[in-house]
């Protein structure tokens, strides 16, 4: 403002205060101090302070409780401050405000601080900022919770969930919450970075785990490195414990930044459209070529989905684990989707046990914060054999069924080949419209003709001359009879489109289904009992 | 010469051999089929480099993740 005065006003006796508020503030910048820094920094990795900075917008930091910390009294003037190892605040990330705080490792390696009230974690100020306000709530994650020191310090040793994760159970039906592993988390930490929409991890310099390498080695006697016991090639790839592997912290931060970018601020309201920048009308050659004739041989589905969708408008969740379904946020004409696409490179498509949670994990995700679905549907079926049934591959796959049949939101199944069985089924809007469309390529049924012709038709097929001969003609004949336009016919597939056309024709029906949207906004609670 | 080793990322029987040793072969080009669900899936080389050795034959079960093939940049 213009009429600001040039020079600051005195402080009308208040001088020995605001000198203390500047060293109090003063002392919270140092966090651990330069040696603790300087250590920090030497292993990779950035102080929260500067985490912050690099995720949210320039300036737009407000911290919350940096005066909080353990004082130390000469005389009974305060000469330095311990901070508490955990700085938050609010901010905002592409101009929208969110709640965002992590460990400070510099302190006593972020471990939990007990002071009247907590700032961070399970049950601190910013999960009821994250509740309140309802903004997103991004998890800087870099402690290892508790310490045994606690037991001596207090008394008494604390009784699980005193700190209870009751508070970051609620934010997953309200805001969207991310949670970023940035150091070694174990404990608290570590569950809190599950009960998050989106985790990720970054490469070399995090691992997780529920509990690390000396405990396990006093309890299994199993010596193991915190890299092979919580690096991401376990955490992420092997065990999808986490969602997401991040090149370098930098890295991470932009992945958060985008995976807000497609989600609302809260579930009482629609995820942000976009200006469209894409042609709807844009109809890709390419997608005439991209399934081989051979009905055995895969190809690349990533390419086909990133055809259709807006251009460079794709983040992938959980791209290295459960690979045989690809989900990933993008737009069609500006508006957010959720994709769902069988992966034929990975055992045909046909959904294991990690491919199963992938999906129902994604699923619920998008339901919840009113993302309409889109299949690209190319599924065998549920995989077969000894390893997937001892894996509860039924269990775990009718689970993925279940929770789309809870959803709520617009569906549009797009069967670019096989669509089979009960993961067939799984891929479908029956609680919608059911509005399925197909590639001239699709082919669909309870189970696949190969296979299906030898156990129907055993006693004829015993009783030919040349039983291979006879089981290749019925099943010539069967697939003649069920051509996807003979399917079209019935209007049991509701259209069979030429693959140039899949964009445009998607594009008018999510947009027409926006209306639906703005009025089941809110809260979705779910009732019954997961399989 | 560093080692590249080929993966099968399924698990089937080797359904078809596309080179031989010797070959140069490129990034992402397919070193052999596995059939697997009915399907022929490509196991692909991640970095280009000559063919050392195959380690299977048409007809051979194989795990998931198991390397059957050697090639040196």
């Amino acid at each position: 403002m213009n009429d600001q005065p040039k020079t600051p006003p005195k402080a009308e006796g208040w001088e020995a205060e605001l000198d203390e508020l500047e060293l109090r503030r003063a002392e919270a910048q140092k966090l651990g101090g330069a040696e603790a820094v300087a250590k920090h920094h030497a292993q990779g990795r950035l102080t929260i302070r500067e985490r912050i900075a690099g995720l949210v917008d320039p300036g737009s930091f407000q911290e919350v409780g940096g005066l909080t910390g353990q004082g130390r009294y000469e005389g009974g003037k305060l000469k330095s401050v311990t901070p508490a190892p955990y700085v938050m605040g609010v901010a905002a990330i592409d101009g929208r405000p969110v709640a965002v705080g992590g460990e400070d490792f510099t302190v006593r390696g972020g471990i939990s601080w007990s002071g009247d009230r907590k700032k961070g974690g399970q049950g601190g100020f910013i999960e009821d900022m994250a509740a309140s306000y309802r903004i997103p709530l991004v998890n800087l994650i870099d402690g290892s919770g508790g310490s045994v020191t606690s037991i001596s310090r207090r008394g008494h040793a604390v009784f699980p969930g005193v700190h209870g994760f009751e508070r970051s159970v609620e934010l997953l039906g309200k805001v969207p919450v991310v949670s970023a592993v940035l150091g070694t988390a174990a404990g608290g930490p570590a569950g809190r970075a599950i009960l998050s929409h989106l985790s990720i991890m970054v490469q070399s310099t995090s691992q997780v785990f529920a509990a690390g390498p000396p405990v396990v080695e006093r309890s299994l006697g199993q010596k193991i490195s915190k890299e092979d016991l919580g690096g991401p090639a376990l955490a992420v790839d092997l065990a999808g414990t986490i969602d997401n592997v991040a090149e370098s912290e930098d890295a991470c931060f932009a992945m958060i930044r985008r995976f807000l970018s497609y989600m609302p601020q809260n579930v009482w309201e629609l995820p942000p459209q976009t200006p469209a920048t894409d042609p709807v009308d844009r109809c890709e050659e390419e997608l005439l070529r991209i399934v081989p004739k051979d009905r055995r041989r895969p190809y690349d589905m990533r390419r086909l989905v990133e055809l259709i969708v807006d251009q460079d408008s794709m983040l992938e969740i959980q791209p290295t684990f459960g690979t045989a379904v690809i989900t990933v946020l993008a737009r069609m004409n500006g508006t957010v989707v959720g994709v769902i696409a069988n992966n034929p490179m990975i055992y045909g498509g046909a959904m294991d046990v990690k491919a199963a949670r992938k999906q129902a994990h994604f699923t619920e995700l998008c339901d919840c914060f009113h993302i309409p679905l889109v299949f690209f549907v190319d599924v065998p079926g549920f995989m077969v054999g000894k390893d997937a049934e001892a894996a509860a591959t039924l269990r775990e796959g009718m689970r993925a069924v279940y929770v789309g049949l809870q959803a709520s939101v617009p569906m549009f199944t797009v069967v670019v080949r096989k669509c089979y069985g009960m993961a067939g089924m799984g891929a479908t809007d029956k609680n919608g419209i059911d509005f399925k469309i197909a590639w001239p390529s699709a082919e669909w049924g309870s189970l696949p003709i190969e296979g299906g012709v030898a156990a129907a038709f055993r006693r004829e097929l015993a009783a030919a001359p040349d039983p291979k001969t006879r089981e290749r003609e019925i099943e010539a004949e069967l697939r003649a009879v069920a051509s996807p336009f003979r399917t079209a016919e019935a209007f049991g597939v509701e259209d069979i489109v030429d693959p140039r056309e899949t964009r445009p024709y998607l594009c008018h029906f999510i947009d027409a289904a926006q209306a639906s949207l703005k009025t089941n906004l809110g809260p979705k609670p779910k009732y019954g009992v997961r399989p | 010469m560093a080692k590249i080793v080929a993966k099968s990322e399924v698990m089937g029987l080797v359904a078809q051999i596309e080179s031989k040793v010797g070959d140069r072969i490129a990034a992402g080009d397919t070193v052999m089929f596995i059939e697997s669900m009915k399907m022929q899936i490509p196991v692909m080389v991640e970095d280009t480099g000559t063919l050392r050795e195959i380690l299977v034959k048409v007809g051979d079960a194989v795990s998931e993740g198991q390397v059957v093939a050697i090639l040196e940049e």
